[in-house]
């Protein structure tokens, strides 16, 4: 009976404690927490813009940051704010799952001082719209997805035009096959992802009229037993040029090198994992972009900007952020001159990978006649071009 | 194994031993954060200080420790009759995916308050049957519930993949796999202008009928003696095997309405992670407090801390979150393996 | 490559980490010791292997410290069990959770590592032989120790001296003790034998499979070799019939999908477990009488209050 009576009073004390820790932080950030509301940001005052005047910036990562992926380039770009911003603070964490907890990790950022918030992956989207709706005065910023509601005035997404570099990338892919079977590992049917892909089957089969594109999906943005063997059926069906949209890309890239087969690099330059079957590939250099973004929301003036929308930047606008990697040795001149014009025909106002009419695999036509803008192209990316094989999962 | 009566120390040498194996095991740990290049006592601070008084934080715990309470307890009760339920994981699952059923089906139809209800009882059935069976073929095929359970954690988690990455995937979405969001009144209410929910009061409301129940009823009090010794309870005239499944199924509603909070609570959603790993440390939560439901949630809370104190770790020391893991499985190794030495079982 | 052919060579190739580690859950379940913490011991063993195999450039060293990992790891598993009477679905979860921290602690630095890692080789003669020859011979040389360790455990158990202890002290271990055996050393060993076997799984999963450290990258494979064991009611050879079965669901997903057909994995993916309850299901009663007497006991244990 006194046992009981005994844990029970732990438990009770541990949740007053709980409580009157809660209470006492509330009371002492209510300044922050309830009044900002819209009156704090309306007074246009320097320095009360969403992450004005903050002391630290928050960068959450999916995965681990030196994943020779998207999370060890977006690592690199939050050191390299670290560079231009030497007064900042940078915290980072990585291998946050794309659910409540990262709610919880950005509340913890936010609770250490931290006004600036990046999450940067595709699936951070919704704990970042509930955090940014619980802290008016942070900028929370996320890398990719697309807010498909009105966008709050402390919010915003930014990526780059990926397809872009991926169509050049298809270009040299397309040559360098002498299977004209090319292979897709890719994580989920996302629309970037699905543009990736059509626009690498479109940059093969400009220079490659037989070219295929075979695709096979992992569920997982880094799950490398699933990568080993999307590799391997990829190269059982013929395929000798494999190309990726997963996260952390040394696994696959290794398997071809060793299978004796081509690779396309995405995300970062993974060059010295392949130095025989390594074709081209495309990398991010985020320094420049996230630099701005904190420049601004530091200045106050988050709310209004470019990048409190969705905000996406191509060669069109001189600016991508995703950029070509180094060419490999079966690459010849002609072909990268080639690909140099076509940069150019694709940053001009009138060209695009997408440039219509495209046909999609049911032959019906999946962009009309013209030149679509960059929302068009993600939103129009539903389904996979003639020349892929295989098949979207529903929904 | 013999089961002793608990000497009235007992559970103040309980919490004794929670202490000692705490302190042994972040002495231990520290020597590993030196071997890390971290000071240990910095990161201490800074991991006690942040995450036990941190609002952010405390809120954090609390939300993530109801689901794992009302699987701790789903562990609690089947233990009480002797039976071990390794399952919460997978009844975790089935209640969010009963719940995400009915809210899906329902489709915004009727009143918000009455789908919220039938979600919970969705769920609480789902869980049920999905222990229930494990205790079933117990008795109608001799195989080990703990065997079940543990092939049902797979099975369920599968069966959420199955459903979230075609059949049940929001098409309006994003592309991942994942159900659409619930809606406003398809959410449980949020105390004050906190993250925490009123799945929490489920979890202590729960806590405290399970300690009731244990104590004062004659089905409490039946479960026991059929988790004493089976074959004087069958001699006694009890029904051992209704006794066996509705213990098992019970345990399995709550952890089916812990899945349920967690879904209707926190994520709103079900995307693949969804309470990954909770069952397992709600096992673990019910071992280290001995199945007494007050201290099962308890333990709960302390493992749920611990874990928590991981986003410390990693932001404060650099340290990888997950490392934390070492801490909490240390403090678990020194209660397990230091307290009394018991009969090898 | 056919696609029964192709399915086949996946299931080897990527039952085999899943074999090493449910063999050493044989072992270890055969001397009365579940250890769910298999999944710890093969994190371990794949890193281990990964870093070792990395700073000196011997794969094969680098094999051996995985093993070795994987052994440590089991050897608390063993501890608390045998040395302590701990519960041991309990101490296998605390080991699983010690496994993952210890290797995400120490595992970042070598996410960008590069390790030599084991290649396919090609057994002439053997690798000519039509289907089979594909399937079996054009593996990497850790699958090939695991054809070897199959018929040794086999015989290990079943046929030598050791095994008899080994059997007897999960079945009837009162036994072993009025014959004047003790029977701690001998379930410390079947246990971390295990552990060990379960390490070299791991090795396998990072040297050769994936060929990359990553936290948490046995995503669940220590859970599935615990599965196979009780599918294969702990006999080896079932055991690599289990293992493979789980490696072709693995492998079944991408070869659809590389042929354009859409497939939904996680259907094919619980068919495993499915059939691991129908098969426990069907052989029930007969089963059950099979189960050595000391794992029973942590079955049927009442547990302490």
């Amino acid at each position: 009976m006194r046992s009981r009576w005994l844990s029970l009073a732990a438990i009770t004390s541990l949740a007053l404690v709980a409580a009157a820790c809660g209470d006492d932080s509330k009371s002492s950030s209510a300044s922050s927490a309830t009044t900002s509301g819209g009156s704090t940001v309306a007074t246009g005052a320097p320095g009360s813009g969403p992450g004005a005047g903050s002391k630290k910036v928050g960068f959450l990562f999916v995965g681990p940051k030196d994943d020779y992926g998207y999370n060890q380039a977006a690592y690199q770009g939050s050191q390299e704010v670290k560079k231009k911003f030497p007064n900042l603070e940078i915290l980072t964490a990585e291998n946050v799952p794309e659910d409540d907890n990262a709610t919880r990790v950005m509340e913890k950022m936010i609770a250490d001082g931290a006004k600036i918030i990046f999450a940067t992956s595709y699936g951070h989207l919704d704990p970042a719209l509930k955090v940014a709706a619980a802290h008016p005065d942070v900028a929370v910023v996320q890398q990719g997805n697309f807010i498909k509601d009105k966008v709050p005035a402390n919010s915003g997404t930014y990526f780059g035009t990926v397809y872009e570099p991926v169509y050049l990338a298809g270009i040299a892919a397309g040559k360098a096959t002498k299977s004209n079977k090319l292979g897709y590992v890719y994580a989920f049917p996302i629309p970037q992802t699905i543009a990736n892909i059509n626009a690498f089957q479109l940059g093969a089969a400009s220079v490659n009229p037989n070219v295929q594109t075979f695709v096979v999906n992992t569920s997982n943005w880094c799950d490398v037993a699933k990568q080993a063997e999307a590799a391997k059926s990829l190269f059982a069906q013929g395929v000798d040029v494999i190309t990726q949209h997963q996260d952390c890309t040394a696994t696959i890239t290794k398997a071809a090198e060793e299978a004796g087969k081509m690779v396309v690099g995405y995300h970062a330059d993974a060059s010295s994992l392949a130095p025989k079957g390594w074709v081209a590939g495309s990398e991010w250099s985020w320094g420049e972009m996230y630099s701005d973004i904190v420049a601004t929301a530091l200045s106050g003036k988050f709310t209004g900007s470019k990048y409190n929308a969705n905000y996406r930047v191509g060669y069109q606008d001189g600016g991508n952020p995703f950029v070509q990697s180094k060419f490999g040795p079966m690459v010849d001149d002609a072909t990268k001159k080639l690909i140099e014009e076509q940069k150019k025909v694709i940053s001009s106002k009138d060209g695009s990978p997408f440039k219509g009419p495209i046909m999609g695999q049911d032959g019906k036509e999946l962009f009309p006649a013209g030149v679509p803008d960059y929302l068009t192209t993600e939103a129009k990316n539903t389904a996979f071009v003639k020349g892929v094989v295989g098949q979207i999962p529903k929904g | 194994m013999t089961a002793a009566r608990p000497a009235p120390s007992d559970s103040i040498s309980g919490i004794a031993r929670i202490v000692v194996a705490l302190a042994g095991a972040l002495a231990l740990f520290g020597v590993l954060m030196i071997l890390k290049g971290t000071n240990p006592l910095v990161a201490y601070a800074d991991m006690i200080t942040s995450t036990l008084t941190d609002e952010a934080s405390v809120e954090g715990i609390l939300v993530r420790a109801t689901p794992i309470a009302l699987a701790a307890l789903a562990v609690s009760i089947p233990a009480r009759a002797g039976l071990i339920n390794v399952g919460g994981e997978g009844q975790l699952i089935v209640g969010g995916v009963a719940a995400m059923g009915v809210a899906l089906a329902l489709d915004g139809s009727g009143p918000g308050w009455l789908r919220l209800v039938l979600m919970g009882v969705a769920a609480a059935a789902a869980g049920a049957a999905w222990s229930a069976l494990a205790a079933v073929l117990r008795l109608a095929v001799g195989i080990s519930e703990s065997v079940t359970t543990l092939l049902l954690n797979y099975i369920a988690l599968d069966l959420m993949y199955f459903l979230i990455y075609d059949v049940w995937k929001d098409r309006q979405g994003s592309g991942q796999p994942a159900t659409r969001a619930l809606t406003g009144s398809e959410r449980l209410g949020l105390l004050g202008d906190t993250r925490v929910h009123l799945g929490l009061l489920l979890a202590v409301v729960a806590t405290v009928v399970v300690a009731v129940v244990f104590r004062r009823t004659t089905w409490g009090f039946r479960l026991r003696v059929v988790g004493g010794n089976t074959e004087a309870a069958r001699r006694a005239g009890l029904r051992v095997g209704a006794l066996l499944v509705s213990g098992m199924a019970v345990g399995g509603a709550l952890a089916g309405l812990g899945g349920y909070a967690q879904l209707a609570g926190a994520e709103y959603k079900l995307r693949s992670g969804f309470v990954a790993g909770y069952g397992y440390v709600a096992f673990l939560a019910s071992w280290l407090a001995r199945h007494r439901p007050v201290g099962v949630s308890g333990a709960a809370v302390l493992l749920t801390a611990i874990a928590i104190g991981g986003d410390s770790l990693q932001l404060d020391a650099g340290l990888p979150a997950a490392s934390v893991n070492v801490l909490m499985a240390l403090v678990l190794l020194g209660v397990f393996g230091f307290s009394k030495k018991r009969a090898a079982s | 490559m056919n696609m029964l052919t192709e399915v086949l060579t996946g299931g080897v190739r990527g039952g085999t980490s899943i074999l090493y580690a449910s063999l050493g859950e044989t072992v270890s379940e055969r001397a009365g010791v579940v250890n769910l913490g298999t999944e710890g011991s093969m994190l371990a063993g794949a890193l281990a292997g990964y870093a070792v195999a990395a700073e000196t450039g011997q794969p094969w060293l680098g094999v051996a410290a995985g093993a070795v990992a994987g052994g440590l790891l089991a050897a608390v598993h063993a501890y608390l069990v045998i040395g302590r009477g701990a519960n041991q679905l309990a101490t296998g979860l605390v080991v699983l959770f010690l496994g993952l921290g210890l290797t995400s602690l120490f595992g970042v630095s070598y996410v960008q590592a590069l390790a030599p890692s084991f290649r396919p080789v090609e057994i002439p003669g053997l690798h000519a032989v039509p289907l089979l020859g594909d399937v079996l011979f054009g593996q990497d040389a850790l699958v090939y120790l695991s054809y070897v360790l199959v018929p040794v455990s086999w015989w290990v158990i079943f046929r030598s001296r050791w095994g008899v202890l080994l059997r007897a002290a999960g079945e009837r271990s009162e036994v072993l003790v009025t014959h004047g055996h003790r029977v701690a050393p001998i379930q410390y060993t079947a246990v971390i034998v295990g552990g060990m076997l379960a390490g070299l799984g791991g090795a396998h999963l990072s040297l050769a499979y994936a060929k990359a450290w990553f936290e948490n990258m046995a995503v669940g494979r220590g859970f599935v070799a615990v599965a196979v064991v009780m599918f294969a009611a702990r006999h080896p050879v079932k055991v690599a019939g289990g293992a493979y079965l789980f490696g072709a669901a693995l492998a079944l997903s991408p070869a659809l999908q590389a042929r354009g057909y859409a497939i939904n994995q996680f259907a094919l993916d619980a068919v495993p477990y499915v059939v691991t309850l129908v098969v426990l299901i069907v052989l029930g009663r007969r089963r059950a009488s099979d189960v050595p007497e000391g794992l029973n006991k942590v079955f049927e244990t009442t547990p302490g209050r």
